[in-house]
């Protein structure tokens, strides 16, 4: 009797083996990794495969993504202009100490000696107002960690940190793991 | 020579005041009618000829300076295409006001004439000043000539993106605030705004 | 388990964690437990500086399984104190772009090389086999003079040190030369003219305690942001400084201006001798400096532009075979020279008010008033380049503001290490190390000396620079080619004419080393996949002459190495039989039958350190591989060239304890401040200033004109093109354009233009062009919105994005003296796709 929640316990930890598998498998074949998208540009790329991309050497001649498979020596179509994301939805960040992106369009913000559109909203003293993230403690911090009254001069510019993302999809995807991906591939963290 | 200007307007009073002998009523009705109907025409027609934008950018101090602040802003260039020119924003729409503006105008003739901003360095050493103007006279009237086009009862908030949307709704709904006060420098540069409340 | 977890917590956590792992996910932070344990949750912290530009910033590195996964601003780096621009918070992804190198690539057919061939992976046996083959093929048929190398300001110390053994000494080639040709090459002449010695006077301090910024052609905002943040500090915090900001268009650095000036191209020619005609006008020339100090120089006009010989331009102009030539003048003729050069005739060419100009003069004049200058590409990519460098130190020598805090004129560099490699090790056709030159007999003899290689060995004659290089390879005149650490395909003007037909042509074998595949590396021949940054042991020296080290830190992916061990490993395939005159070896036969790798790596110098040496903790795979610590050894004999003659560099193990230090380095201080007494320990006590680069010991003033430039617009083509960089991209983007919040955040390259513009000629916004010149054309999109306002007639276009390659269109003229390429001024037309 007392083994029936473990075994419970044991079903319940397959189906979420399957569903999460399952999932992972969907989300794989919907959505192919931009790499891929680079090779259809160019007809000599093997595809990827299994293999993870970083151990293969791009073979062929077209292998700078960044050309979108035209020939240096041509010219070919130019995308679009890019739209600015403007959906308002906070951004995971890479690590604690990235600048987060900025989720919303800043088209005309003056932001110069004159004034600062963007402190009119994430000024501390206006988060009750405007209900936007205030700048953190850093930004009152003067070059010999002093805070100031004040936001910090040096952190005035607000764009030398914080950029916006636009809709462009990269032409190379980033194998970038960030530490809890490196945490949950440690083997003794998972025998824990 | 205060005699003789006297001599003069006392004999054309007189002159004004003794009835027509050579032309019927009816002439001088008509006549007065027409002459009336050519002056309002041609008043109204330089009334309008000074609302374009043309002739506000006619002088330079216009058209190096906020014109060409205004050609990299949503106001000149937007996805349908509806746009705002000078007089759109800064000359009242109703009769009275507008008039009352155009007078007010008569001053800036004379900062043409006399070169007040004809450098760069000089329009920016006024540009609070002016600007403040501006401000004033749009908190004075609630926004009035942003809400000709502008209009809180028109707008699908959902359309907004959802920051814009919140703080419309919570500011501008409850008309606690007016469009100018979070929008100051919307189609132009702002001077510096130390001291100058904002949102 | 922790205590804390009861059983059924913990089967649930391992059950997902077990399901995540199966599935190859990561979990997201939030679906697991708090980590809080300590051996998990440290992360080993070391300090490097950033890959990118010459402000060279302090960055503290974490890793973790043999993986960077966090970086950040060191707090105690002196340079940015804890800050970074976003490019700099984004470095941990740079190694990581999914196309990394990981083997060779030859262009193959039927399994053997072929020009036409496709790329093919090989081994480095393989890859090292054909290359040597085809390097020797060059070197018997047609001597040293027909190969070369291309190498870089991101280049670390010790690879740009051993390229220049390896090509100098080794296959004695002088045709090695930076991509900071493109750079500094101008502000390198600039010094070398002036103080007769490279590198600034002052350091980075001066931004503290100045009064007056004056920004000329430099976007400091976007390219030098860090600098940017001082700057900006120094300005609000201080209502009494002022920024005066000149360009040819309105940038973001105009955000901070208090003088903007939007000059007509060319014209700061113009300016700069209007301040001083106006310092000398209004008596305010400090008469004791300029007569201790200084001495006065006339050059000769008519220089020409660089252009291959037969340019129209070039046969035209009367000095273009010796445009450094000079004559002595006084102060009365430098007077008399710039008097013609009044606020009216500055007005009516600059096209600027003259109460700008009034007030920028006004800021060099006043004695009260302490002024950084600062320069980058605005006047080093310039056709008067030299020149423009030589005018604005007359400014700060007529007013001796100069060599003290705050009084400083300041040329900033835009790669990591184009002051610590590029001219420091003197990688550059006509240098050597130390400012030495290989046109001077006795520098040659030295060199030779420290590297321990017969006399004879150096060739005197100066190599082909980088726009020589690229017609040398069209000409079919240089056949065996190696370029290392740049992308020069996106990066060299007229790309079409110049690089590309040279790149292909059968005669020549191009071998390409990088990380990623670039448009250069896809116009090569044989690809050697690199390793970068933290992958190796590293040192970069910064624009304020600051040298600073970094540890490796992680392994290169696949067979990458770096570019130290690629030079070394490839000179085992020589001889010098195979590369030395028969006289010489004859003459000393203890070199005879050597590898090249002998008699310039273990050579009982370069070799003298053990692994043992190297700290404790930190891999070294080049140590490893040759068995002997290659860093230091290489360094050590390089500190040689510099110690006690004004380039002194501190002790090797130094550097990886200090957030680098400022040569000269003597008695374990390093120098702040140049040429000032006090200051300088080389300047003797009683002379106040010694600009001792000069023999006697003056600065010199130089008297040189306006000159129009080698292009303007015409009817046909009616646009100046600018072109340069923008902040989220580094370059030719080949680290940012795999940062995926980087290329999300400026993904293409655009036209700016005028609004007026784009209406005159029927476009709007976004409408697809062509950016047409007599070289060629490009497809881009029109922006006439965004950071940068364009004055009509003048657009301007990034270079970083390779699939708009700019460099289709732009003028290969170069300046004169230092043969560096004017990036900012040809004529175009912009017409509907």
């Amino acid at each position: 009797m007392r083994d029936k929640p473990l075994i419970a316990i044991g079903l319940l930890v397959l189906i979420v083996v399957a569903a999460v598998a399952f999932m992972a498998g969907r989300k794989a074949a919907n959505t192919p990794p931009p790499v891929t998208a680079t090779a259809a540009t160019s007809a000599n790329l093997p595809s990827p495969g299994a293999k993870p991309a970083a151990e293969e050497a791009p073979q062929g001649n077209q292998i700078d993504a960044m050309r979108r498979g035209i020939p240096v020596n041509q010219e070919g179509a130019v995308p679009s202009l890019a739209h600015v994301e403007n959906a308002d939805i906070k951004r995971n960040r890479a690590y604690p100490m990235q600048p987060p992106t900025i989720p919303h369009s800043i088209d005309n913000y003056q932001v110069d000696k004159n004034s600062n559109r963007c402190l009119l909203c994430h000024a501390r003293a206006n988060a009750d107002k405007f209900q936007a993230p205030p700048v953190s403690v850093t930004h009152y911090m003067d070059r010999d960690d002093q805070f100031l009254a004040t936001i910090s001069p040096r952190r005035y510019f607000c764009n030398q940190c914080h950029v916006v993302q636009t809709d462009a999809k990269p032409l190379v995807a980033n194998n970038f793991k960030d530490i809890d991906t490196i945490l949950s591939e440690q083997p003794e963290h998972k025998a824990n | 020579m205060w005699t003789r200007i006297k001599s003069w307007a006392i004999a054309f009073w007189r002159t004004m005041r003794r009835p027509s002998v050579h032309y019927s009523l009816g002439f001088l009705t008509l006549g007065g009618f027409v002459a009336g109907l050519l002056f309002w025409g041609a008043f109204n027609t330089a009334l309008e000829a000074t609302n374009t934008e043309a002739f506000c950018t006619g002088c330079h101090e216009m058209h190096d300076n906020v014109f060409q602040e205004l050609k990299s802003t949503i106001h000149y260039s937007n996805r349908s295409g509806v746009r705002a020119t000078c007089p759109d924003c800064h000359v009242p729409h109703n009769w009275t006001d507008k008039i009352a503006r155009k007078m007010q105008a008569s001053k800036e003739v004379w900062g043409k004439i006399f070169g007040t901003i004809d450098t760069r360095e000089k329009f920016l050493d006024h540009r609070l000043e002016l600007a403040e103007h501006e401000w004033a006279r749009l908190k004075a009237n609630d926004s009035l000539e942003c809400r000709n086009c502008h209009n809180y009862a028109s707008m699908d908030l959902t359309r907004q993106s959802s920051r814009a949307a919140e703080i419309h709704k919570r500011w501008l709904g409850s008309g606690e605030k007016t469009c100018i006060d979070c929008h100051k420098g919307i189609a132009h540069h702002l001077p510096d705004m130390a001291g100058v409340p904002q949102g | 388990m922790t205590p804390t977890m009861t059983r059924r917590e913990f089967i649930r956590n391992t059950a997902v964690a077990i399901a995540a792992n199966v599935a190859g996910l990561a979990l997201p932070a939030s679906a697991t437990n708090v980590l809080l344990e300590g051996d998990l949750t440290q992360l080993k912290w070391s300090k490097a500086p950033c890959r990118f530009c010459g402000t060279g910033c302090g960055v503290n590195v974490a890793v973790k399984d043999g993986r960077v996964v966090a970086t950040h601003g060191d707090v105690h780096a002196e340079v940015n104190r804890g800050l970074n621009c976003v490019k700099g918070y984004f470095l941990s992804k740079i190694m990581y772009g999914n196309d990394r190198l990981t083997q060779p690539l030859l262009r193959k057919k039927d399994g053997a090389y072929a020009k036409d061939g496709e790329f093919t992976p090989v081994s480095w046996d393989e890859a090292f086999d054909v290359m040597a083959a085809q390097f020797k093929r060059v070197l018997k048929d047609k001597g040293p003079g027909s190969v070369g190398m291309f190498g870089s300001g991101q280049w670390t110390i010790w690879e740009g040190y051993a390229a220049n053994k390896l090509f100098k000494a080794g296959f004695r080639s002088n045709n090695l030369d930076p991509n900071a040709r493109h750079c500094m090459a101008s502000a390198v002449m600039g010094f070398m003219r002036t103080f007769g010695m490279d590198e600034p006077m002052g350091c980075y301090d001066d931004i503290e305690a100045t009064d007056a910024f004056v920004l000329w052609g430099s976007n400091m905002a976007e390219m030098h942001p860090i600098l940017w943040t001082r700057v900006t500090d120094r300005r609000l915090s201080n209502p009494h400084v002022k920024v005066a900001v000149l360009s040819t268009f309105e940038h973001r650095s105009f955000e901070l201006a208090d003088i903007p000036i939007i000059f007509t191209p060319q014209t700061d020619l113009v300016i700069l001798n209007y301040i001083a005609n106006y310092i000398i006008k209004n008596g305010k020339v400090n008469k004791d400096f300029v007569n201790q100090h200084t001495t006065f120089k006339r050059g000769v006009t008519d220089i020409g532009y660089g252009l291959r010989p037969d340019n129209p331009l070039e046969m035209k102009a009367k000095n273009a075979k010796d445009p450094t030539a000079s004559d002595p003048i006084d102060f009365e003729q430098f007077a008399a020279f710039v008097a013609p050069y009044t606020l009216e005739k500055a007005v009516e060419m600059t096209g600027v008010e003259k109460g700008w100009l009034e007030q920028l003069a006004e800021l060099y004049a006043d004695p009260n008033t302490k002024v950084v200058s600062f320069w980058t590409m605005g006047f080093n990519q310039h056709t008067r380049g030299v020149w423009a460098n030589n005018m604005v130190y007359n400014l700060h020598l007529l007013t001796g503001k100069i060599s003290m805090p705050g009084n400083s004129p300041f040329s900033l560099t835009g790669q990591p290490s184009a002051c610590g490699t590029a001219r420091e090790v003197g990688t550059f056709s006509h240098r050597l190390p130390a400012d030495m030159l290989v046109a001077n007999p006795e520098h040659r003899k030295h060199a030779e000396e420290i590297w321990n290689i017969p006399h004879g060995i150096i060739q005197p004659k100066p190599g082909f620079h980088a726009v020589e290089q690229n017609r040398k390879l069209r000409d079919g005149v240089l056949n065996a080619y190696w370029v290392q650490v740049n992308n020069n395909m996106q990066a060299g003007a007229n790309l079409m004419q110049e690089t590309y037909p040279g790149y292909r042509d059968p005669r020549n074998f191009i071998v390409v080393s990088d990380a990623y595949p670039t448009v250069t590396a896809q116009s090569a021949d044989l690809i050697l996949p690199a390793a970068m940054w933290v992958e190796k042991e590293g040192a970069y020296g910064n624009a304020e002459r600051r040298t600073q080290f970094w540890h490796q830190l992680v392994k290169a992916p696949g067979e990458a190495k770096s570019d130290l061990w690629q030079l070394m490993e490839f000179s085992k395939r020589f001889t010098t039989d195979e590369c030395w005159p028969a006289d010489l070896l004859a003459a000393n036969p203890q070199y005879k039958g050597k590898t090249l790798f002998e008699v310039l790596f273990k050579n009982g110098k370069v070799d003298k350190f053990p692994t043992s040496e190297i700290e404790a903790g930190y891999d070294n795979d080049e140590s490893a591989a040759f068995g002997f610590y290659v860093q230091k050894g290489l360094f050590e004999e390089y500190a040689e060239f510099g110690r006690g003659h004004g380039h002194d560099l501190a002790p090797f193990d130094a550097y990886h304890q200090a957030r680098g230090l400022r040569w000269p380095v003597v008695d374990g201080h390093e120098t702040l401040w140049r040429y000032r007494e006090g200051t300088d320990p080389y300047v003797k006590a009683g002379t106040g200033f010694q600009f001792y680069g000069n023999k006697d010991g003056r600065a010199v003033i130089w008297a040189l004109p306006y000159e129009p430039p080698a292009e303007s617009p015409d009817k046909e083509f009616d646009l100046w093109l600018v072109t340069g960089r923008v902040l989220e991209h580094w370059h030719s983007g080949s680290m940012t354009m795999r940062v995926p919040e980087l290329y999300r955040a400026f993904p293409e390259a655009v036209v700016f233009m005028n609004p007026d513009d784009a209406k005159a000629r029927g476009f709007k916004r976004g409408d697809e062009v062509r950016v047409i010149s007599r070289r060629g054309d490009m497809r881009s999109r029109i922006e006439t919105r965004g950071r940068n306002r364009m004055p009509t007639g003048v657009v301007f276009v990034p270079w970083f994005d390779a699939g708009q390659l700019i460099n289709k269109v732009t003028l290969d003229a170069t300046d004169p003296i230092s043969k560096q390429t004017d990036y900012k001024k040809c004529a175009v037309k912009v017409v509907a796709v």
